[in-house]
């Protein structure tokens, strides 16, 4: 009963969703707004679970001493922000956004600026003409690089037009290959997981 | 861990130097690009455009001189502007980026540009806009009934928008695409970072996304044909150096490569 | 109207789907038997964790920030989630599960849970090692990179939905020397998977590994089914390929 009662539901769900997308009469688009709009209320309680998650493991660390300083500093993030919406709202010239675009925004901006060393790292270690596919892919990634700068067309004209049939021709065909494979194998998982045969989800099982 | 560190170090010191140094870069504009200024030099005045702030604010740096550059041009062209945003983090950057821009062509909000602000439901609100874009946004972002907006007087759905601009960073414009497009016919320009041009593709080439301008390079290029320079000419030379930096180590990487190969052959 | 006419060939393609993989489903009940072919990514999950049993360090294993639990990549990942738990468990090695979603990390737990109890020993089980960080991507990103560098894990799982993170913390977890397995269902992420990990799952490499791993008949007929699908689009492209070339102006293979 257990497990019989959500894979019930789990069926009837995907084949009235999987139905509807196919109709355009009203009560098909009534029943998917509807489902959209109870997937966000859900979606706003499961982040209360994940607040009293990441507040009772922070608080845990603290009280063992280990990072307190950041755990504290991370659990006034929480608190503070709320407050600071209920007080003087979310929208222009409040405290809220103040914190916003002067903490976070330039935080987010940081880490995201990693991937360039990451790339210039991942580069050196990674191109190496270790074979003769490889040295196509070498070659390859040398004249997509050269051709997305202004300087190409300097050095040649012909780079940035061969570098955008790499990208627009033999790149992707590979991609969407790649993409179909993803899209058969995303189907067919769904499709177990609708009839029921895909049970992982349902406590591991 | 050493060479790596290097690495970053030379990344850092070149970026830098390039960044405070200005060159200007003349770049022939890329089809897509000439495609989207051609459409809004086409536009008749008084057309209506959206414009959906569809990004977070860690690729910022990238994506606002895609959206000012654009928003510049709508401007000039007198090109009535609708601004929403279905990403959270995407609204107040939009509005200000929004107001911005307007302000530096002395216009008026409510009459020549409005911002709607965000909806939670992406997809929800894609379909509704469809439908009617007061049921979905019934107030604007700063209170106001839409209704009493001059600018949203006429305009009800995607059969009096001319053009849905989509300025992201992720899967917004597919679901733009795949919703706007696919159900009202709606036309979708999408402004993107670098990293996303290439998942855009296969929608460039089937003409279910009319064009795209992408990364760094594309508000450059962008730019140079609207006739004012910005933050896109701005980081170019940044980012040339970080490329052939890039290039240098990779040959550096294989000469080591070879080396060590050649050496263990002796040995 | 109750048929949208316009969705009619996906509809079409999606029945002839549904009903390919039930055939696949039903030879399987009449006695037939399905074998997958090797993949060195799952193949080296039992060596990932042996390493991690030696060196005595944690294995991290993390969805990636682009997904949510409904996601087909997310439940592929949860499949490769509850063998490797249920490996932790019989070694007695530490797994460390961040993720950004609330839901993502509920499931986790249960299937983490079930696969130490599954091993036979339920104890050994720590909730707390399964934790949300945040759903923002780059707070997301942070966190986990500076687990990585302070708990220096022997392995690292990325298995999931990836975005502008996937590089991030795939080259921490190889500056720190660790042995990664990584799979994406997105190809550009795909892309630096391969440059800084040891081993990647491709396309629907992924997807196959709950058959693989658990050696299920009815999950290894699906993904036959999915061979059979691959073989009929592939005959498709050629066929209208042909086609176009000797009639361009034909529009039938345009839906």
């Amino acid at each position: 009963m257990q497990t019989r009662i959500p894979l019930l539901v789990c069926l009837i769900s995907g084949l009235i969703m999987f139905a509807q997308y196919f109709s355009s009469h009203p009560v098909a688009k009534s029943i998917y707004e509807n489902v959209l709009e109870w997937w966000q209320i859900i979606f706003a309680f499961t982040l209360l679970v994940g607040v009293a998650a990441f507040i009772k493991t922070n608080l845990k660390s603290i009280s063992q001493k280990k990072d307190a300083p950041y755990r504290t500093i991370s659990l006034l993030g929480l608190v503070l922000m709320p407050i600071l919406a209920l007080i003087g709202g979310t929208k222009i010239d409040t405290p809220f956004l103040w914190v916003f675009e002067n903490m976070q925004a330039p935080m987010q901006a940081t880490v995201f600026s990693l991937l360039a060393f990451f790339v210039a790292s991942a580069s050196y270690r990674g191109f190496r003409a270790r074979s003769i596919p490889a040295s196509i892919l070498l070659v390859t990634a040398l004249i997509v690089l050269i051709g997305r700068v202004p300087i190409a067309e300097f050095i040649s004209d012909s780079i940035p037009k061969v570098g955008f049939w790499i990208q627009n021709y033999p790149s992707m065909s590979a991609r969407r290959a790649i993409l179909i494979g993803i899209g058969l194998g995303s189907m067919t998982t769904a499709l177990r997981v609708i009839l029921g045969i895909e049970r992982t989800y349902l406590r591991g099982n | 861990m050493k060479t790596r560190w290097i690495i970053f170090a030379g990344m850092f010191v070149i970026v830098v130097i390039s960044y405070l140094m200005s060159v200007p870069f003349e770049t022939q504009p890329s089809p897509e690009i000439q495609k989207s200024f051609d459409f809004f030099e086409s536009l008749p005045e008084s057309s209506v455009v959206i414009f959906s702030f569809d990004h977070e604010a860690s690729s910022l740096p990238e994506i606002q001189p895609i959206a000012l550059v654009m928003l510049r041009h709508a401007f000039k062209n007198k090109t009535k502007v609708i601004g929403l945003s279905l990403f959270a983090e995407g609204t107040a950057i939009g509005y200000r980026m929004l107001n911005k821009a307007a302000n530096e062509y002395g216009l008026k909000y409510g009459r020549d540009y409005a911002f709607l602000g965000f909806k939670p439901q992406h997809i929800s609100a894609i379909l509704g806009i469809g439908e009617s874009i007061r049921r979905v946004f019934p107030e604007d972002y700063l209170g106001n009934s839409t209704d009493t907006l001059p600018i949203m007087h006429g305009i009800d759905n995607y059969d009096h928008i001319d053009m849905v601009v989509t300025i992201a960073d992720g899967d917004r414009p597919a679901q733009w695409i795949e919703y706007g497009g696919a159900n009202y016919n709606q036309q979708i320009m999408a402004g993107l970072t670098a990293a996303m041009i290439t998942s855009y593709d296969p929608y460039l080439a089937s003409g279910q996304l009319y064009s795209v301008v992408g990364g760094l390079k594309g508000a450059a290029e962008y730019e140079n044909l609207y006739g004012k320079r910005g933050s896109g000419n701005r980081g170019m030379l940044a980012q040339t150096s970080a490329h052939f930096y890039v290039i240098v180590l990779i040959i550096i990487g294989n000469i080591i490569y070879f080396r060590n190969r050649k050496r263990q052959g002796r040995g | 109207m109750w048929l949208n006419v316009s969705t009619l060939p996906t509809l079409i393609f999606s029945l002839i789907s549904f009903l390919i993989v039930l055939y696949t489903i039903w030879s399987v009940k009449s006695g037939k038997k399905f074998k997958i072919r090797e993949i060195p990514g799952l193949k080296a999950v039992e060596e990932a964790v042996g390493r991690a049993t030696e060196m005595g360090a944690a294995i991290l294993y993390t969805p990636g920030w682009g997904g949510d639990i409904q996601r087909p990549t997310t439940i592929a990942s949860m499949n490769i989630l509850s063998k490797v738990a249920e490996k932790t468990a019989e070694y007695d090695c530490r797994l460390l599960y961040p993720t950004h979603d609330p839901v993502i990390m509920a499931v986790a737990q249960e299937v983490a849970r079930e696969g130490y109890a599954r091993a036979g020993y339920p104890d050994r089980f720590k909730e707390e090692d399964i934790f949300y960080i945040s759903s923002s991507q780059f707070g997301y990103a942070a966190a986990v990179d500076g687990i990585i560098s302070r708990s220096k894990p022997a392995s690292v799982f990325l298995l999931g939905t990836f975005e502008a993170e996937s590089l991030i913390l795939a080259e921490t977890g190889n500056s720190i020397g660790a042995i990664q397995i990584a799979g994406t269902d997105s190809t550009i992420q795909l892309s630096f998977f391969i440059v800084a990990c040891d081993y990647t799952l491709i396309g629907e490499e992924l997807f196959a590994a709950s058959g693989y791993l658990s050696g299920n008949e009815s999950i290894l007929s699906s993904v036959k089914a999915q061979d059979i699908l691959k073989i009929l689009i592939a005959l498709f492209v050629i066929v209208a390929m042909i086609w176009a070339t000797i009639d361009p102006s034909s529009t039938w293979w345009k839906f």
